[in-house]
């Protein structure tokens, strides 16, 4: 399929190009990896005037370490590199995991964490070519007032399915978003936005520039599972990220599901189990039965509700028991 | 006695492919490769609609724009039919999502493209029908007037005694199967380039499996002789029983090329794959089967409904009517009635999948027959083995099998396979499974062959059976370099030009080896008779006494005196009255009749058993092992066989578990290979192959086919699933939600499936 | 807007006017003319289309040829050494892990920035690697072979 036209920018800076977005207003797309946006724009679904190329900008392509230990992310960090990179996959295993179950190698060399975090969120109805979109009509996202996936929705129901954010978000990491003469630091769990056509709090002008995960994840235990038809190349049916981040002796459990809704959905009502409980049995069971329920209406799902509730079941019993092996086995060490 | 691979210089070997090289360094041209000079780029405007009227067409804007050289519509090619009931572009009338309406041709794809969109189409909706159950119903629309059932195709056919067949059986039970639609997912996807530009002569490079096909399909539709359609058959990036016609954008681009007097390009893009793709159309199976107490099958009945999509790809279609002759292939029965159904919706037109269906008809059937092992409280191989056709059985449909080795094939399976310590003692949610299979090498027909030795003593070999990648050039060569006693290596092929081609008809119905092979054989055996007369004379022994080896001619026991082949040939053309060597070959088959199957000669035989985990929590299965045993009468390069094999193993994997179009309302809702679910890399299984090799005497050499054999044992995956589960899944592919739904129905069971209906 | 850029492809350099919205498997084989790299989806679900730029196997259908100055790129046409094939195209060949041949030159350059990065490469790496690449002959049983066989083969002429 062939791209729309476009006017391509590649800025030499950040500073040029927060400019350069600031100037274009609603006309710009920043552009990454682009496994993303370019599929994206030879559907026709997005066709922005310009096109700014930020993957070569050396301010935000690399992996540090600050002076308190927290490990900060550059956007522009191609995944590949993510996975490969010894700060990541000593320290942080289960983010390795997930960033090396995103697509295919092809994809992970070319796509970038800033990317993933922002990827679009996903339809069955959407990410369609033009001449197939004629044959529905016009939905919420396309500018029209109806959702073809769910009927009499008002608003849109896309997925989410970025993998790497069920972990960046059970690790409590931070998001740094710029604009021309302004910065800010979301936290990742409140990044996201539960409506298919704006899912982010990002505003016009602001890119991400990097995602810090802070020191004190380093030592957490932790797990990501994702499942999916066909392993190897393949988006999730569902994928889950868990965190138990330790606060003195009492445990502060986090889980995330993503690919079930608009935002990833963090199961509150089932850590909480956990965290009364701990890891027992029953508890988990008991925990692993409340998210079937905790995740609330699922839509627009590239599978029917009733099998991703008994996926995201399977995965919050499977995501518990890893985090319990993992706690026994270092008890054991101990 | 079989012949000892030994024996021969050339076959039985592991030979590479010929094309090798061409293929792994980019040097191979396929179609898209081409840019013509002044070729101009086509895109084709189709309908939103499944079904709808056409009220205006304007392409006037179209027209206007700077770089558009031929807008066409139905204006441009009144009454036009590539089917019985199918205009080359709508007239006034669209039928399903994607029918072909108009057309553009531009100097390139952003100017096609921009035009496309310049063209504006009014439409009046019309009530569409996307289930054959809708399509049945008393007072739906109907598609096509002349069909006010909506049926496409009706054919009944019974043989031998059922009513009394069923009446003496003491066990009967009935069985109701359903397999979603899919597709065969070439590589390359379609793409064309057609250069009509000299009027009555129509140059054509595409990838298909048919030259011959084409030439006739598309002449006669066009009002050409079949001769002045030249068609350029480079390399086939696959082909799966999907490409043996021409498509409906092979015609548009012929005409732009006409209108537009330049070669014309058009290639689909990967959602349009999806609409052209034709592959196969959702079905349902109803079976009844009679058996006797001891398992010996009596009598089988079998309705098969096949939604054929908005048209009836009329050319190629029939084959749906003859499927029955799957049923009695190789276990003996007494009686069978057969109802096929082809029913018109406003889906996309549909044809085949991989296999031609065949599958999808030997899963119903071997899942019955398990089934029925079970509640017989036998063992699923000995009901097969129970029933299973040997060498020089005639079965009730009249096939003859002048060799055999289904038998041997299960016994090798099972055996290798540890089956009588699997079957019934895996722990749960573990299964293993059986599932047999034969396939005919052609039907009622013929090939030829041409060859020519130059003075270097290399061999050309032309002949019209392409190659999409199933090797069949190097089988081909290697068959001519046995023959003539020199190298595989030697042997140049000449092919994929039609105007080169001697006749042949394709690559299809698994007849490539066999034919072709039998006419490469005789036109070798030609030139070879010419070489001996000269040889003969030379070295002063009679022609019979001659032997061809090494690139050598030599009186038998006499290697010392060998000539080379080359000085054979060169002296004897420099000289006075000489000659140059050219062999002919016509291979036509000797059948006693033209009936289909009854008039297939060999039959190749097969058995696998598959392995399978499946995960009781996610329903995801995971297929483990697959032993395989095929007998394909003799294997002329055993590399080529394995590849047959493993192909056809991955294509069952994939058409059983977890390759499906799932359609809503006409439309494919996963047009793309990424939510289109064909297998990768970790869902590839273990292969265990043995070759059976049973000396065909009517196969070159003893060989048989390979083409679709191996798939049609496929279902052995089924049967595995179904084991480790302890309950049938009836709908296809197995996709994990299914399986999750089977293991709750059993529960609901209780584990006794209920007869009848499922669904 | 057409822009001049200048590309280096397998050692060469060439310049060409491209238009931003361009990709890289267009530009390689329609202005380069190497047409090794195939055009499929054009999605990133086949990995037809593959080549390597600065040693990674990259998709050529989601690369914008503009994006590619400055960067090193090689098709499957640049792979053949001065004393003949690639152990990997010998491999893929010795091994039946050709069919109808139209995803071997992507399936090869995978393979290569794999055994590049990774000369021992163990069977889940090397699925893993080719996951991205669609077969439908093969089904992948003989290429997993053949990466396995040319690692081997490379192993033992160091
Ligand atoms: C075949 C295939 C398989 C895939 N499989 C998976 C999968 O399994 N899991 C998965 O999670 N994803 C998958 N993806 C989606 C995608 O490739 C990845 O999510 C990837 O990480 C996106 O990164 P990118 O750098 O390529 O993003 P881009 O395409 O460059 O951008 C994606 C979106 O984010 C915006 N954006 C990019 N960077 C920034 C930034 N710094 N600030 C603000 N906005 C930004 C862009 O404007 C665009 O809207 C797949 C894609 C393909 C084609
Ligand atoms: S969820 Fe509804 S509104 Fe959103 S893209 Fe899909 S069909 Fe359109
Ligand atoms: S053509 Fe690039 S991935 Fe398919
Ligand atoms: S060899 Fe045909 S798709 Fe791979």
């Amino acid at each position: 399929m062939r791209l729309p036209q476009f006017e391509y920018l590649r800025p030499d800076s950040l500073k040029e190009c927060l400019l350069m977005l600031e100037e274009s207003n609603t006309d710009a797309r920043v552009m990454s990896g682009g496994t993303g946006l370019l599929v994206n724009m030879k559907h026709g679904v997005i066709y922005p005037k310009r096109v700014v190329s930020i993957k070569s900008l050396s301010e935000l392509s690399s992996i540090t370490k600050d002076s308190e230990g927290n490990v900060q992310i550059g956007a522009c960090v191609t995944l590949s590199n993510l996975s490969k990179h010894p700060l990541i996959s000593q320290k942080f295993p289960v983010l390795h995991n997930a960033v090396r179950s995103v697509g295919s190698m092809h994809i992970r060399n070319m796509a970038t964490l800033g990317g993933n975090i922002c990827l679009e969120t996903r339809c069955w109805y959407y990410n369609q070519s033009r001449q197939w979109r004629q044959a529905k009509g016009l939905c919420h996202r396309t500018g029209g007032s109806v959702c073809h996936a769910i009927s009499g929705s008002k608003r849109c129901h896309a997925i989410n399915s970025s993998d790497t954010v069920v972990v960046l978000m059970a690790l409590d990491a931070l998001v740094y978003v710029m604009k021309k003469d302004q910065e800010r630091s979301i936290p990742i769990r409140e990044f996201f936005k539960d409506n298919g056509a704006h899912n982010t709090v990002l505003e016009e002008g602001e890119i991400v520039a990097s995602i810090v995960i802070p020191k004190t994840a380093e030592f957490t235990p932790a797990k990501y599972i994702k499942i999916q038809h066909r392993q190897g190349i393949d988006f999730a049916i569902a994928s889950i990220g868990a965190a138990l981040k330790r606060n003195g002796k009492a445990g502060e459990m986090t889980i995330v599901v993503n690919s079930i809704a608009s935002a990833p959905v963090m199961l509150k009502k089932t850590s909480q189990i956990i965290m009364e409980s701990g890891f027992k049995e029953d508890a988990i069971l008991k925990a692993a039965k409340e998210a079937r329920s905790e995740i609330g209406t699922l839509t627009n799902l590239f599978s029917s509700a009733g099998y991703k509730r008994q996926i995201v079941e399977v995965l919050v019993r499977r995501v518990l028991y890893g985090i319990k092996d993992e706690m026994d086995l270092r008890r054991d060490k101990a | 006695m079989p012949i000892k691979a030994k024996e021969y210089g050339v076959i039985g070997k592991r030979q590479p492919k010929k094309d090798g090289l061409l293929k792994t360094t980019g040097r191979s041209q396929f179609t898209d490769d081409i840019i013509l000079p002044g070729m101009l780029y086509g895109k084709i405007i189709r309908s939103p609609l499944a079904r709808g009227k056409i009220i205006k067409i304007d392409t006037k804007r179209a027209e206007r724009l700077a770089g558009v050289k031929a807008v066409i519509t139905q204006k441009d090619c009144p009454g036009i039919m590539t089917d019985l009931d199918r205009q080359l572009l709508c007239n006034d009338t669209v039928n399903f999502v994607g029918d072909e309406v108009a057309a553009v041709a531009a100097i390139d794809d952003d100017t096609a493209a921009e035009a496309a969109a310049l063209i504006k189409i009014e439409y009046k909706p019309l009530e569409a029908l996307f289930s054959i159950e809708k399509a049945n119903d008393k007072g739906a629309p109907v598609i096509h007037s002349g069909h006010e059932n909506n049926y496409a195709d009706e054919f009944d056919y019974e043989i031998g005694n059922v009513d009394e067949a069923f009446s003496v059986s003491e066990y009967v039970r009935v069985g109701e199967y359903a397999f979603n639609p899919n597709h065969n997912c070439y590589a390359e996807h379609h793409v064309v380039i057609a250069d009509y530009s000299i009027p009555g002569k129509l140059s054509i490079w595409m990838p298909n499996q048919s030259p011959l096909f084409i030439q006739k399909s598309m002449g006669g539709i066009l009002g050409i002789s079949e001769g002045n359609v030249r068609v350029f058959n480079l390399n086939t990036g696959g082909a799966f029983s999907g490409r043996i016609g021409p498509r409906k954008h092979d015609f548009i681009a012929a005409l732009l090329s006409k209108k537009s007097l330049r070669p014309v390009k058009i290639r689909c893009t990967a959602d349009e794959e999806f609409i052209v793709y034709s592959g196969g159309g959702y079905s349902r199976y109803i079976i009844k089967t009679g058996v006797m107490k001891d398992g010996t099958i009596k009598a089988t009945d079998a309705t098969y409904l096949f939604d054929c999509g908005a048209y009836w790809i009329s050319g190629v279609n029939f084959l749906h009517r003859l499927k029955y002759h799957l049923f009695p292939q190789i276990y003996h029965m007494n009686a069978l009635r057969w109802k096929e159904r082809a029913i018109y919706t406003n889906n996309p037109p549909n044809m085949y999948p991989h296999g031609a269906g065949f599958l999808q008809l030997k899963l119903a059937q071997e899942t019955e027959l398990d089934l029925i092992a079970q509640d017989l409280g036998m063992d699923p191989v000995e009901i097969r083995l129970k029933n299973a056709v040997s060498k020089g059985d005639t079965n009730l449909t009249r096939a003859h099998y002048a060799s055999c080795g289904l038998k041997e094939c299960i016994q090798k399976t099972t055996k290798i396979s540890l089956w009588k310590k699997k079957y019934g003692k895996l722990p749960p949610y573990k299964g293993i499974g059986i599932g047999c299979g034969a396939m005919n090498s052609g039907g009622y027909d013929r090939s030829a062959a041409l060859v020519k030795i130059g003075e270097d003593g290399r061999c050309s070999l032309f002949i019209g059976l392409p190659d999409m990648g199933q090797g069949s050039h190097t089988t081909m060569a290697m068959i001519a370099a046995e023959t003539l006693g020199i190298a595989t290596e030697d042997v140049d092929i000449v092919a994929g030009d039609t105007d080169a081609a001697p006749f042949d008809i394709g690559a299809f119905a698994q007849r490539g080896t066999f034919f072709t092979g039998n006419a490469v054989k005789v036109a070798c055996l030609d030139a070879k008779k010419q070489l001996a007369a000269v040889a003969s004379k030379k070295l002063g022994v009679k022609p019979s006494m001659l032997i061809f080896r090494d690139r050598k001619i030599f009186p038998k026991g006499k290697p010392g005196k060998a000539l080379t082949l080359k000085d054979v040939i060169s002296s004897d053309m420099n000289s006075m009255g000489g000659s140059c060597i050219m062999g002919r070959g016509f291979y036509n088959s000797p059948a006693k009749t033209m009936e289909p199957w009854e008039s297939t000669l060999a039959y190749s035989f097969g058995a696998q058993v598959a392995e399978v985990e499946v995960d009781q929590e996610t329903g995801i299965v995971t297929l483990i092992r697959v032993t395989v045993a095929h007998d394909v009468g003799f294997a002329i390069n055993p590399m080529a066989v394995e590849g047959q094999i493993d192909g056809q193993v991955f294509s069952g994997m994939g058409q059983i578990m977890t390759e499906e179009c799932i359609m809503e309302r006409g439309v494919v809702l996963n047009p793309s290979f990424l939510d289109y679910r064909l297998p990768r890399t970790f869902e590839v299984p273990e292969i265990d192959y043995s070759i059976v090799e049973t000396i065909d005497p009517y196969g070159p050499f003893g060989a048989k086919e390979v083409g679709e054999g191996p798939l049609v044992c496929t279902m052995a995956i089924a049967n595995a699933v179904s084991n480790a589960i302890g309950y049938p899944v009836k709908e296809y592919p197995i996709t994990p939600e299914r399986v999750l739904q089977a293991i709750q129905n059993k529960k609901k069971a209780k584990g006794n499936e209920p007869l009848d209906r499922l669904f | 807007m057409k822009k001049m850029i200048v590309l280096n492809v397998n050692g060469e350099t060439h310049e060409v006017a491209v238009n931003p919205w361009k990709t890289l498997v267009d530009v390689l084989r329609n202005d380069l003319r190497l047409t090794g790299a195939k055009r499929a989806c054009e999605m990133g679900t086949c990995g037809a289309c593959t080549v390597i730029m600065d040693g990674q196997a990259i998709l050529s259908c989601l690369t914008l040829a503009v994006e590619c100055e400055g960067h090193l790129i090689t098709t499957i046409e640049g792979i053949e050494g001065p004393d003949g094939l690639h152990s990997l195209q010998k491999s893929f060949i010795e091994n039946g892990a050709v069919q109808c041949g139209f995803c071997t030159p992507g399936i090869i350059m995978t393979a290569k920035a794999l055994l590049d990065e990774n000369p021992n490469p163990d069977d889940i790496e090397i699925k893993d690697a080719l996951s991205g690449n669609y077969c439908r002959c093969t089904g992948h049983i003989k290429t997993i072979e053949a990466v396995r066989m040319a690692a081997q083969t490379d192993r033992e002429g160091d």
